[in-house]
């Protein structure tokens, strides 16, 4: 079985806590949570019951704030990822980015009043063991350079 | 879920995939060439995701958020699999077995 791709074709880091490429996917996921939960509020203050062609393709949902508020929220998120994606292999950080989906449910049990049931449970628990194989993983590829 | 919806959010992975494909690597040329060569290849890539994005925010009012997003969970398999075939990127039993947790953690998530 082969390891990542040799992290010695891949640049190092600025020193520093902010320039960690790692730091920066928390962010992202942090940042993408509150835009998936953004958008959701958008489309569904601008689109309830709109069965036209541009709401199919999304150009309703720009008429809410909450869309804008969203997008904002993506674009910051990007910046981040891009400078993750100049230090990190594709697969391992976009898998990383998986802790959206522990995220989105707890926000929105938290500002939408969503119920976290068992099966939802379970689930965030299975992505969180996930994400420290995924990180176990990172740390004994580095291990090996 | 319609047949048009169905065809969409396949379109959109497929948007995806292509889309983080083009930022790596345009991320990828930025550090190793010095020329502008890597904007093209970012501007493509946000151009494939801006699709992706306008697709699966398009789809979202018309279809319950439990069956959208379960198709989320196959994303991070798909992305890993792109990343080898275009990228040459390989993972370790470990982080196959990260990938393949996550993806089973989104559907429960989806599901639920």
């Amino acid at each position: 079985m082969h390891d990542h791709m040799p992290a010695t074709s891949l640049p190092t880091p600025a020193p520093g806590l902010f320039w960690n490429p790692y730091l920066q996917i928390f962010l992202t996921v942090l940042l993408t949570s509150a835009a998936q939960i953004l958008l959701k509020v958008g489309a569904d203050h601008s689109s309830a019951g709109n069965d036209s062609v541009w709401s199919w393709i999304g150009l309703t949902e720009l008429g809410s704030w909450w869309t804008w508020a969203g997008i904002f929220a993506f674009v910051a998120s990007f910046g981040g990822w891009l400078y993750a994606l100049r230090f990190l292999p594709l697969g391992i950080a976009f898998a990383l980015t998986n802790g959206v989906h522990i995220f989105v449910p707890i926000g929105s049990w938290y500002f939408l009043g969503d119920h976290i049931g068992w099966l939802r449970g379970s689930g965030i628990l299975i992505i969180i063991a996930g994400i420290l194989l995924l990180a176990q993983s990172v740390a004994k590829a580095e291990e090996k350079v | 879920m319609s047949l048009l919806a169905w065809t969409l959010l396949i379109i959109s992975q497929i948007a995806l995939v292509a889309g983080q494909i083009y930022l790596k690597r345009a991320m990828a040329r930025r550090e190793r060439v010095n020329n502008s060569g890597w904007v093209r290849t970012l501007i493509i890539g946000i151009a494939t995701m801006t699709v992706w994005f306008l697709l699966w925010l398009g789809v979202m009012p018309h279809v319950e958020l439990s069956k959208q997003m379960p198709l989320e969970g196959i994303s991070p398999l798909l992305i890993v699999l792109g990343a080898a075939v275009f990228l040459h990127e390989r993972l370790n039993w470990r982080g196959w077995a990260g990938v393949g947790l996550t993806c089973i953690g989104v559907v429960l998530v989806s599901a639920s």
